[in-house]
């Protein structure tokens, strides 16, 4: 057969078939708003506490999200929620990001059992839950808590955009891109 | 190979809705033709398409092999300099490429011995990719069940499991991100099936249009979640890319293309005049040289010049006997916005004619395989952005 043995859309058209997700793996994580409510937390050993806060805070500026319109951060996080990142725009401008509200941390020290410490942040839209810089969500509870494996992976470093457009010139001057 | 009159589905234009399928009709006309199709033989398919068609494909490796090795072939294809070592690069690093087309001139075995002569290369940004993989099998299989063709017609045509296939060996970590200009729905559309193609094959997708595309303080690409670009599928083509504002960061972006730079060198209508030249007498190559070049003028009988740089059948002059340069003598002509990079000319070898009509064959290449047929058709010998979309079949 020269064709073909079946085919599927999945997004375009009406007739899309509908993929059910995997129930995604968890891990066992601690979830604090700061390192004060790990200290009372007797269960954990007091330098674990501060170690890993101090990592989680050390990430804070590096994988926050990134906006350059302040308006457009508190949208996100709300009113008051935003702050300047220790950053500038090529051309000078401030550079904004949300407050950590939290950090998230392995039972054990450097990240054994599947969690990297990192700091967690609230959005205004699910302001009960914390959520990681990769905008995973890790509940509501603190103290021990179970997490999605992704969402206890290290966040990413978050770009911020300091220029857009400069793609595009061509296709508005001579249409179309195919051959 | 015969062109067959047949009885349109009476739900076509229903089915394309349900498929997505939204440019089946231009303002002036069809696009998509079910009123006929194209009858070949599987040995037509198999001897006289498929293997030129891979065989072209490893000359055209070649092409590219010795490209990157010579900077004066480069400044002929007027490939920007600052490209050079990234085109070479993206080579040897074996950058995989996702997809091809080839366009020739081919009317089969019963009526001609000639074999299938390439017109050019569409190894960039080829479209008419979703109608060839999804809508032209759906027609085979609808049209055979309500007896419209033969029962046991075959197609060439293994297009959508190849895109599949070759996209979830491309080792993509990440989000794949998929870019085309705005206000063109054929470009988004094909755009959305190659994003299908890979959420079936497992990856994360992200579309995004080009002109929105940003770049961060370390000269990243991002996209408008300010997420990092790692790999960007671009229906837009490389040498645009090169020409504008952000081309310049492209080779310290840190992003992964698909198509990879090194298909810069073969979209490019030069790569024909190379081909003939480390080729020449290739059954299935058509003398062609740069227009500047002496020998040229070795070009005996009507030839045809394009820009090195076209799209859709743009700028295209067949020029009579004997009418060596002298636009004059133009037998036909296509308007168009290109050619000011320079041109080449091509022995002319007219498209076939079938009741009024002239088919040209698209035979697809994923990862460098043969993947399948399209034939688009005009009613003049320059095929256009007018071509109507005309199904096949294989039947013995």
């Amino acid at each position: 057969m020269k064709r073909s043995r079946s085919i599927a859309l999945v997004m375009m058209g009406a007739g899309s078939l509908i993929l059910s997700a995997c129930e995604e793996p968890t891990v066992e994580a601690l979830v604090y708003k700061d390192v004060q409510q790990c200290l009372d937390d007797s269960t954990v050993d007091l330098a674990v506490c501060e170690e890993s806060f101090k990592q989680a805070a050390a990430q804070h500026a590096r994988v926050a999200p990134k906006y350059t319109d302040p308006a457009a951060c508190e949208a996100d996080f709300g009113a008051g929620q935003c702050e300047l990142a220790p950053y500038q725009t090529e051309s000078g401008g401030s550079v904004f990001m949300p407050l950590m509200m939290g950090y998230m941390m392995g039972s054990m020290l450097g990240g054994r059992g599947g969690v990297a410490a990192q700091p967690l942040y609230r959005s205004s839209d699910d302001a009960k839950n914390y959520r990681t810089a990769d905008n995973r969500s890790v509940g509501s509870t603190t103290g021990k808590t179970t997490v999605s494996r992704s969402a206890a992976a290290a966040p990413a470093s978050k770009p911020y955009t300091v220029s857009r457009g400069g793609f595009g010139a061509r296709a508005r001057s001579f249409g179309s891109a195919s051959t | 190979m015969q062109r067959i009159p047949v009885a349109e589905r009476d739900d076509w234009r229903e089915t394309a809705r349900e498929h997505g399928f939204e440019f089946h009709t231009f303002d002036d006309g069809a696009y998509w033709d079910e009123s006929a199709y194209y009858r070949f033989t599987l040995a037509e398919i198999e001897d006289d398409l498929e293997e030129p068609t891979e065989e072209i494909e490893k000359m055209c490796f070649a092409v590219v092999e010795r490209a990157i090795a010579d900077d004066e072939v480069l400044r002929r294809l007027a490939i920007p300099e600052p490209f050079w070592d990234h085109i070479a690069e993206s080579w040897h690093r074996q950058d995989r490429n996702l997809y091809g087309r080839l366009d020739f001139s081919y009317s089969g075995q019963e009526t001609s011995k000639t074999p299938a002569k390439l017109l050019e290369y569409n190894a960039d940004t080829p479209t008419t990719l979703y109608e060839s993989s999804i809508f032209q099998w759906t027609w085979l299989e609808q049209a055979m069940e309500s007896g419209l063709i033969p029962q046991g017609c075959d197609q060439f045509n293994s297009l959508h499991e190849r895109l599949v296939d070759a996209l979830g060996r491309f080792g993509i970590f990440g989000t794949l991100h998929l870019a085309c200009a705005r206000d063109s729905a054929e470009d988004k559309a094909t755009v959305e099936y190659v994003e299908d193609c890979a959420r079936q094959a497992g990856l994360e997708t992200q579309f995004i249009y080009m002109e929105d595309i940003g770049i961060d303080r370390e000269g990243r690409f991002t996209d408008l979640d300010d997420m990092l670009i790692g790999t960007l599928f671009k229906l837009y083509p490389w040498e645009w890319i090169m020409a504008e504002e952000f081309g310049s960061r492209v080779p310290t972006s840190g992003t992964r293309f698909i198509e990879p730079t090194w298909k810069a060198v073969l979209s490019n209508k030069g790569a024909l005049a190379l081909l003939w030249e480390m080729f020449e007498g290739h059954p299935n190559l058509l003398p062609t040289y740069f227009a500047d070049d002496p020998r040229a003028a070795a070009l005996d009988g009507p030839f045809v010049r394009k820009p090195l740089l076209s799209r859709e059948g743009s700028n295209v002059v067949i020029v009579g006997e004997g009418g060596h340069g002298r636009d004059h003598d133009a037998l036909a002509e296509t308007a168009g916005p290109y050619g000011a990079e320079g041109h080449v000319v091509q022995a002319f070898h007219p498209l076939p004619e079938f009741d009024g009509n002239h088919p040209m064959l698209g035979c697809w290449l994923v990862a460098s395989k043969a993947a399948g047929l399209c034939i688009r058709e005009d009613r003049t010998l320059i095929t256009t952005d007018d071509a109507r979309f005309i199904p096949h079949v294989i039947l013995d």
